[in-house]
C-alpha cells in the first residue's frame, strides 16, 4: 500500500514539472479583477475586454474573476493572478488596486473605477503618474460642472443633502470637492452616511426631511440599491442629483455622465500599448473619461415637476 | 446555465502547476486568519462563548496599526496599540455582558456595531487607507510570498504563531488562567469556588479580541491597505477554521498547544479551498457557495466515516480546554 501511494506521488509530481514546462503559445494573458457586480463596474470591465478583443483578436486571453464584495478576496484573487504569471493586471475598483499593488511590483497593473489614485495608494507629491507599475483611468466627473448643473437646475435651492456611504473612500472625496464648490455658491450642504444597504432607507428619509436637493456621488454601495433610495425620495419629492447614468436610471433626476463603458475602453487601449508597445506603466498618466454628456431620467423629471433646459438628453 | 457555471477561462491550462504555485499566497493568509481563529478558539472553545465582536476588532486592529504608522510611529509600537485597542473592544463587549446583563452574543453584535463607527473615526472617517510597502517598513507583505528568506510572511506568521501559543499555553498554566478555563467549562461551580466569573470573562474577551486585532495589524500590512469592512465575515472564517481543525485533529491532539495550532491549520485549510475553487475557474460569482459546500463536506466525512463504521462521536461530555 505504501509502495502504491509513493509511486503515485511521484508520478503527481512529475505531472507537475511537465506541467511547468508546458508551452502556453504566444497569447497575453490578462487578470482582470472586479470588486463587485454592478451595472457601472460591468460595463468597465465590457468596454476593457472589447478594446483589447478588437486589437488583439485571439491573441489575449482574459482571467476574470469578481471578488463579490469582500475585500479579502481580492487579496486570494491577485495571489491566484500573480502565480499563473500573468501579463498584466486589471483592477476594477480601488480595493482591487490596493491588493494588486500589494501582491506584485512587477506586473504591470492598470486600474479602472478609481476615482483618486494619489489616496488610494498613499502616493505623495502626485505628478499625474504613478511612479509605480501602476496606471489606469479614474472615473473623477468634474465636479464644478456637476454643482454648476445643480445651480442650474435648482437655482432657488439652499439646503443640499449629500448622501453617501460611509464605506467608501471615493465618494468621501467626492463629496469634500462638491461642498466646496456648492458652497461657494451660497449653498448649505449637510453630509448624509449610510453603512451598508440596510441603512440606506432610513438615512435617505433624514436626507430629505432636511434637504431641498440631494446629491449623490458615484457612490457602489448607493448604485446597487437605487430602488430603495428611490422609494424614499419619490413620495418625499426631493430631487436627487446623481454622480452617474445608473444611478440617475434609478432614483435620479439628472447627472453628468461619463460612460464607464468608454472608461474601460480606454483602459483596454492603454493595456494595448503596454502589452504590445512596451510604454512604462510607471510614466502613463492618469486618464480621465473622454466625454460627458448632461442626462436626465425624463419620468422622475416629469413626477417631480422638473424642468429641464436645453442641453440634456434623456435617458432611455 | 451549466456553461456559466464552467467558465475555464478559455486558453488556461488547468495545470496542478498553477495551484502548487498559488499555495503559498493561500497558505500566510491562511497563517495570518489562522492568528485570528485562536482568539475565536478562546472564546468559543474555552470561554464557552459566541463572541461575535470580532467582526468588528478585525478592522481595529488594522485601522490603529496603519493610522499610527502613517503618522510616523515605529511599526512594533503600532503594532503593540494595536492590541490594546482590540483589549479595548473586548472590554467593552465584556461590560455590556456582565455589567449590563446584555447576553453574550448580542453583547457581541453591539460592540461590532458600535466598531464600526468607531473604526472610520480611526481612519479619519476615510473608509479605505492605503500604506506603501515601499515607504513604510511591513511586517509582512504580499509580495516577498514566495521568497526564500526570512522576509517570506509565512515565516514570519509562523514566528509569530509560535511566540503566541508559547505565552497562551504558560498563560492558561496560571492561576488565572486556570480560573478562566473552569469559568468556561462550569461557571456555576466556578462561582461557587469563589472565582469572579464576571472579571475572567471579561478577561478572556479581551485576551481574545487583543489577538485578533493583531491579526487585523498583520492582515493589513499583508494586503497593503485597511479598509472598514475587512472584518465583515470574520466570525465566520474563525469559527470554520476551529470546526475544521476539532474534527481533523481532535483525536490526535490532546495538548493544549497543539490544539492551537490545529486552529491555525484548520484556517490555511480554508483559504486552500478557496483558492482550490478559484483554481477550478468556475465562475467566481458562486464562490462563496462553492466553499461552503466544499468546508461542509470537509466537515462531513467523519461523521460519515463513523455511521459506515458503526463507531459513533462520543456524545455527552465534550473535553473541555
Amino acid at each position: 500500500m505504501k509502495k502504491v501511494l509513493s509511486v503515485l506521488v511521484a508520478m503527481v509530481l512529475t505531472l507537475c514539472l511537465c506541467s511547468f514546462a508546458s508551452a502556453e503559445g504566444a497569447a497575453y494573458h490578462v487578470g482582470i479583477c472586479q470588486l463587485v457586480q454592478h451595472v457601472a463596474l460591468d460595463a468597465a470591465t465590457q468596454g476593457f475586454q472589447d478594446a483589447l478583443k478588437e486589437k488583439l483578436g485571439d491573441a489575449i486571453v482574459f482571467d476574470l474573476q469578481n471578488a463579490s464584495g469582500d475585500t479579502n478576496t481580492c487579496s486570494t484573487i491577485m495571489n491566484n493572478f500573480v502565480s499563473n504569471g500573468v501579463n498584466l493586471i486589471m483592477a476594477n475598483a480601488t480595493p482591487a488596486l490596493q491588493a494588486a499593488v500589494a501582491s506584485t511590483g512587477d506586473i504591470p497593473i492598470l486600474g479602472t473605477s478609481v476615482t483618486d489614485y494619489a489616496t488610494a495608494l498613499d502616493i505623495s507629491d502626485w505628478t499625474g503618474a504613478t511612479g509605480i507599475n501602476v496606471s489606469g483611468t479614474s472615473d473623477l466627473a468634474p465636479l464644478d460642472q456637476q454643482a454648476a448643473m445643480l445651480h442650474e437646475l435648482f437655482p432657488d435651492a439652499t439646503k443640499i443633502g449629500l448622501l453617501y456611504c460611509s464605506a467608501e473612500p471615493n465618494s468621501k472625496y467626492q463629496v469634500d470637492v462638491i461642498r466646496g464648490y456648492l458652497e461657494d455658491m451660497g449653498c448649505t450642504c449637510t453630509e448624509y452616511t449610510f453603512a451598508d444597504s440596510n441603512d440606506v432607507a432610513s438615512v435617505a428619509q433624514n436626507a430629505c426631511d432636511g434637504s431641498e436637493v440631494i446629491y449623490i456621488p458615484t457612490d457602489n454601495t448607493a448604485a446597487s440599491c437605487t430602488e430603495a433610495i428611490r422609494n424614499v425620495v419619490e413620495p418625499a419629492k426631493i430631487p436627487v442629483i446623481a454622480g452617474e447614468e445608473g444611478l440617475c436610471k434609478g432614483c435620479g433626476v439628472a447627472t453628468l455622465s461619463i460612460s464607464y463603458y468608454d472608461l474601460g475602453y480606454a483602459t483596454g487601449e492603454m493595456a494595448y500599448e503596454v502589452l504590445t508597445g512596451g510604454a512604462d506603466v510607471a510614466s502613463m498618466a492618469i486618464r480621465f473619461a473622454p466625454n460627458v454628456t448632461k442626462e436626465y431620467n425624463k419620468e422622475l423629471c416629469d413626477l417631480l415637476g422638473v424642468v429641464i433646459p436645453e442641453g440634456y438628453t434623456a435617458i432611455e | 446555465m451549466i456553461s456559466r457555471l464552467f467558465q475555464i477561462p478559455e486558453g488556461f491550462i488547468v495545470n496542478l502547476g498553477a495551484l502548487l504555485n498559488a499555495l503559498p499566497g493561500a497558505v500566510a493568509q491562511g497563517l495570518i486568519w489562522g492568528i485570528m481563529s485562536i482568539g475565536v478558539y478562546i472564546t468559543y472553545k474555552v470561554l464557552d462563548l459566541a463572541d461575535l465582536t470580532v467582526d468588528g476588532s478585525m478592522a481595529t486592529g488594522g485601522a490603529v496599526c496603519v493610522m499610527l504608522m502613517l503618522n510616523g510611529c515605529n511599526v512594533w509600537l503600532a503594532l503593540l496599540c494595536a492590541v490594546i485597542a482590540g483589549m479595548l473592544a473586548g472590554l467593552l463587549t465584556g461590560i455590556f455582558h456582565t455589567q449590563f446583563g446584555i447576553p453574550p452574543i448580542l453583547a457581541g453584535i453591539l460592540t461590532q456595531l458600535s466598531l464600526y463607527s468607531l473604526n472610520l473615526a480611526i481612519m479619519d472617517f476615510k473608509a479605505n487607507q492605503g500604506i506603501n510597502v515601499t515607504k513604510y517598513q511591513l511586517i509582512v507583505s504580499q509580495r516577498n510570498v514566495r521568497t526564500f528568506d526570512l522576509s517570506n510572511p509565512i515565516v514570519i506568521t509562523l514566528l509569530f504563531l509560535a511566540v503566541l501559543i508559547g505565552i497562551l499555553y504558560w498563560f492558561f498554566g496560571t492561576e488565572t488562567g486556570c480560573s478562566l478555563r473552569a469559568t468556561g467549562a462550569n461557571e456555576a461551580m466556578s462561582r461557587a469556588q469563589g472565582i469572579n466569573t464576571k472579571k475572567t470573562k471579561i478577561l478572556g474577551l479581551m485576551i481574545s479580541n487583543g489577538i485578533v486585532a493583531l491579526s487585523s495589524a498583520m492582515l493589513a500590512h499583508y494586503q497593503g491597505f485597511v479598509d472598514v469592512n475587512m472584518g465583515r465575515g470574520a466570525i465566520v472564517i474563525g469559527l470554520a477554521a476551529v470546526i475544521i481543525s476539532e474534527v481533523l485533529f481532535g483525536k490526535l491532539f490532546r495538548n493544549f498547544a497543539l490544539k492551537l495550532l490545529a486552529v491555525a491549520i484548520g484556517a490555511v485549510l480554508y483559504f486552500i479551498v478557496i483558492q482550490i475553487v478559484l483554481w477550478l475557474g468556475l465562475n467566481t460569482n458562486l464562490l462563496k457557495l462553492l466553499s461552503a459546500l466544499i468546508v461542509a463536506v470537509f466537515l462531513g466525512i467523519p461523521f460519515w466515516k463513523a455511521n459506515l463504521t458503526g463507531k459513533h462521536p462520543h456524545k455527552g461530555g465534550q473535553p473541555h480546554a
